[in-house]
């Protein structure tokens, strides 16, 4: 994160204050955005500077009467795969340019109802199909704190709106660590909630058993406030769950009991990491110990075939969910098409990016007679032996590890190596198979001011323990 | 038609019946309706049926109630979870580019396996067996229709998505028939008991299709595809079977091939050669957990079970009426209704169901209406009394099949006082003023021209007015009226007895 930039419940204070108001924070946005975007090209679509003025004059009369909602004023950026109303949503993909069928995510009607103002849609990889922002077909997104290197993806648009203050908070989408990479890269803050807490309808799916729709922010308190008002059962979504987490933002300031943490440091996701990040990661640990927290190593050792379970599912499902883009409903057509065919086919040929492409053709061979036994169903075993693990391991302790194995890459870096991107999620995908809430947060910056972050994960619906551990964690670092 | 006598070339024949459910209030995933029929060309859409991305399906309570009745019905024994899968193809039609249903082979779970299903053949009055595969539950793809010049010459095909996502169950049996007649049997008597049951319209447009899989002498399975009725479910069979006949008998081999049924023409033509099985990629949908029978789906489906074309037959018969009328009763449900709570109340069953199986359905047919609603049919009471007063000779039968039950159907709301004809009453006074006033037709008849009787009945009861009578009895007086006094009419002229 740029320096400077205030956590929304801050800002929410000075409007109760009264020392700001949401139109006046508005036009500080409106600069951030105009000094930065040029560069960073983190927004897909802005809304009307008038319509906004007109939003924010709204919230501002809010305040002044006393009817404030809990995001009031609250300027959210809403990554450009999950559906708005207000602005077209692309998936960053030629397919869908100036897309807007008229409904939106569920998601984003609840925020809207508890005051915030969307101010536009966020770049990430099209169809959030990559780990850098880079293969959006609207251009790549750049890292504010370095601008020659990503901001991580896929939502690296959301992630670096954040960063520099082009909003007050975001939502990403997670699929396999798409919000926790960015937040890693940009120094913000990614939450990835248990599956099925978030309503996915209106998320344009990328792969629907491993993904949801994701808070993103600058500290922890805003992750958990926009969480708390983004979960809860949706019954135009069957995967989603009911569970009360009102309150939560209030909770977690409570703080906790070093003593009563015990932390398990999965052998697995610390190999191949970056020395910088590892002697962070020991200090932090260490610093937990002398509080009284229990730290231990453990070995679970079918963590070292998650990327390609995880792959392979992705791949399988996004093969299917992109198959209905075949030229007839959608903006993207052949309009030389002299058949149906003709049409399905040059629509997907000239429409869809190289990696879309590839993970559809690696998607339709591991389902193919034949092959699907060998790929997707030994993907799907392994999944249930990760997720079992995880179960059990975080039953008694928080799990912890390093977000990334890296720093963020440079532009271009991981362009021509498909794996070599694909590694990047390898902290990451876990949470995902699993089902259960992972957290990534900064705890340090190195002296060229990249992020330092860590990533926690816990049981399903453990998403107040994570903060608590998160808030204490930052806590820590900053007074060593 | 290959000859009877042929064992070897004795065919096997199986059936996929795909059932619309319309009498659903929603398609399977949303909220739009089952029943599209009515509504302009993309006016019954939402997200969910379009296929949009982020719109999520969510399974609607009564397609599972009605596909979990349907199990029962069939004799199979509903699985504890449906497990829905995605089969991928591509087509027009097909919004997302792939149907949800429940594959096995992909770890999906049927509404039910391994059933048996009796049915009765009215060709030959047996009750029969059909070993029923498997039944899923899964959404009809929209519909293309194309301009002139048909699907290979119409510049464009227009695609109506108003289906899309209408309930649909896909019901497949072992290849146990071995004839067209008993193949056609056994999907009319699948539909009357879909359509006691309450959960379709066997008779909408487009309700249901039929695939039959055909083999003769053992050889290779020939699918025909796009069956739309039940007579061409007998005329396609056929067709293939002398098809694939002619084949063997003239030395040939045939060849395991998908063919459709080209009901104008009366054939089937190639569609495609299974020389590969299609890729249809099938993986669990990963919107849809498993959906879990639960005790009160299955309660709620058991009730649609009160009423079975097998239990109301088997009633009938009971009674002591005979087969042909107690299937025609059980033929039309709301006659079979209209049956049971008759009998209750009426002195003799079996003139009870020639009254309704034979005279009333007759009457409907003959005013174009096979199917009435209740509204449209006699009440109980009205039946029982009729028959009664037969039985109490108070009414001929005759007058009751020939004048009262017509009158029923032209008005069913009058009472059976205003139908019933009144006694003929006519004073002798006015009768013989009448016949004076006609002299020359009562001469006519006197003479043996028996038609001018007719004339004179016509004429008495135009003069009579709008009192009903029956037009029998009346002749009766009339023409003894005429014998008693045939010299006063007719006194010039020698008379012929008649
Ligand atoms: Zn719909």
């Amino acid at each position: 994160m740029v320096p400077g930039q205030l956590p929304y419940w801050k800002t929410r204070q000075r409007y109760l204050e009264g020392s700001l108001k949401p139109s006046e924070h508005l036009e500080e946005i409106f600069e951030n955005i105009e000094k930065w975007e040029p560069v960073i090209n983190a927004y897909i679509s802005l809304r009307d500077k008038e319509e906004l003025r007109k939003a924010s004059k709204q919230a501002d009369k809010a305040y002044m009467q006393g009817t404030a909602r809990p995001l009031e004023g609250a300027f959210l950026a809403v990554k450009d795969n999950i559906m708005t109303i207000e602005l077209p949503t692309t998936a960053g993909s030629l397919m869908l340019k100036g897309f807007m069928p008229g409904y939106e995510a569920t998601v984003v009607k609840k925020l809207k109802n508890a005051g915030a103002i969307i101010i536009g849609k966020t770049n990430l990889d099209e169809y959030a199909m990559g780990s850098t922002t880079e293969y959006s077909a609207y251009g790549p997104t750049r890292n504010p704190l370095d601008p020659n290197r990503v901001p991580g993806g896929s939502s690296g648009g959301s992630g670096a709106v954040l960063a520099y203050g082009g909003a007050d908070l975001a939502l990403g989408s997670d699929t396999g660590g798409s919000v926790r990479l960015p937040a890693a890269y940009t120094g913000t803050i990614g939450l990835k909630p248990t599956y099925g807490t978030v309503s996915r309808y209106g998320l344009i799916p990328y792969a629907n058993s491993l993904e949801q729709i994701s808070p993103m922010a600058r500290d922890l308190i805003d992750t958990a406030l926009l969480f708390e008002y983004m979960a809860g059962k949706d019954p135009f979504d069957a995967t989603s769950v009911d569970y009360d987490y009102t309150g939560l933002s209030e909770r977690i300031r409570e703080g906790l009991d070093p003593s009563t943490l015990r932390i398990c440091l999965p052998q697995e996701l610390f190999e191949h990491t970056d020395p910088v990040i590892l002697k962070t990661l020991d200090r932090l640990y260490g610093k937990l110990e002398s509080q009284g927290a229990t730290v231990e190593e453990i070995k679970i050792p079918v963590l070292r075939h998650v990327l390609p379970a995880y792959y392979t599912i992705a791949f399988a499902e996004a093969a299917s969910n992109l198959a209905r883009y075949d030229g007839s409903l959608y903006p993207c057509r052949n309009q030389d098409a002299k058949s149906w065919e003709d049409n399905v086919i040059g629509a997907r040929t000239s429409c869809f990016g190289r990696e879309v492409k590839r993970r559809i053709l690696m998607g339709v061979y591991v389902l193919s007679e034949g092959y699907r036994d060998a790929y997707y169903v030994a993907a799907s075993k392994i999944r249930r032996l990760v997720k079992e693990a995880m179960l059990s391991a975080t039953r008694h302790c928080v799990i912890s590890s390093p977000a990334s194995p890296v720093f963020p890459p440079r532009l271009s870096e991981t362009l021509d190596d498909p794996l070599k991107m694909y590694a990047l999620d390898r902290m990451t995908v876990t949470a995902n198979l699993a089902g259960i809430p992972a957290l990534v947060h900064p705890l340090a910056y190195t002296e060229q001011g990249l992020p330092i972050p860590v990533q926690w994960m816990a049981h399903p619906f453990g998403e107040e323990l994570l903060f608590r551990v998160a808030l204490l964690a930052e806590k820590l670092i900053q007074n060593s | 038609m290959p000859d009877r006598g042929r064992k070897d070339l004795d065919p096997m024949i199986g059936l996929e019946i795909h059932v619309q459910l319309t009498n659903s209030p929603t398609k399977l995933f949303c909220q739009c309706k089952a029943e599209y029929r009515q509504y302009p060309p993309n006016t019954n859409i939402c997200p969910v049926c379009l296929g949009m991305p982020g719109a999520l399906p969510v399974v609607q309570l009564v397609p599972l109630i009605y596909a979990v009745a349907a199990s029962y019905a069939l004799g199979c024994k509903p699985n504890p979870m449906i497990i829905f899968t995605r089969k991928h193809y591509y087509y027009p039609d097909l919004p997302k580019n792939y149907q949800i249903t429940e594959f096995e082979g992909a770890h999906g779970a049927p509404v039910c396996k391994d059933g048996v299903f009796r049915y009765l053949d009215p060709n030959t009055w047996e009750w029969k067996s059909v070993r029923i595969r498997r039944i899923n539950l899964e959404e009809d793809p929209g519909r293309s229709t194309y301009d002139k010049g048909g699907i290979t010459r119409s510049p464009f095909v227009h695609v109506d998505y108003n289906r899309s996502g209408v309930p649909l169950l896909e019901i497949v049996t072992e290849p146990d028939l071995r004839s067209p007649r008993e193949a056609r049997a056994l999907v009319e008597y699948l539909l009357l008991t879909l359509e006691y049951m309450g959960v379709m319209n066997p008779r909408l447009e487009g309700a249901f299709r039929v695939d039959s899989n055909i083999s003769v002498g053992g050889g290779e399975r020939v699918e025909v595809k796009n069956i739309g009725s039940t007579l061409d479910v007998e005329k396609a069979i056929r067709y293939e079977i002398l098809r694939q006949s002619k084949i063997i008998e003239t030395g040939g081999v045939v060849t395991r091939e998908t063919r459709h049924w080209d009901g104008v023409k009366g054939i089937t033509v190639p569609l495609r050669h299974k020389e590969e099985e299609e890729e249809y990629l099938y993986f669990p949908d990963p919107d849809l957990p498993p959906v879990p029978i639960t005790p009160r789906i299955k309660r709620q489906a058991a009730e649609l079970l009160r009423l079975t074309p097998a239990d109301v037959y088997r009633k009938i018969t009971g009674y002591g009426v005979k087969r042909e009328i107690a299937w025609s009763i059980t033929l039309v449900p709301a006659l079979a209704k209209l049956y049971l709570r008759t009998v209750s109340l009426a002195k003799d069953k079996i003139l009870a169901a020639k009254l309704v199986g034979v005279d009333l359905k007759g009457e409907l047919k003959e005013k174009g209406i096979e199917h009435p609603s209740e509204n449209l049919l006699p009440k109980p009471e009205t039946i029982a009394r009729l028959v009664n007063m037969v039985i109490d000779k108070e009414l001929p039968y005759d007058t009751v099949k020939g004048i009262v039950i017509p009158r029923i159907l032209d008005n069913p709301n009058s009472t059976l006082d205003q139908v019933i004809p009144k006694k003929a009453s006519i004073s002798e006074d006015l009768l013989i003023k009448i016949l004076k006033e006609n002299r020359r037709a009562v001469c006519d008849y006197l003479q043996g021209k028996k038609k001018a009787l007719n004339y004179l009945v016509g004429v008495v009861i135009r003069t009579l007015g709008k009192v009903a009578v029956d037009p029998r009895e009346l002749r009766n007086i009339i023409e003894k009226t005429i014998l008693d006094n045939k010299e006063y009419f007719c006194e010039n002229n020698s008379v012929t007895k008649p």
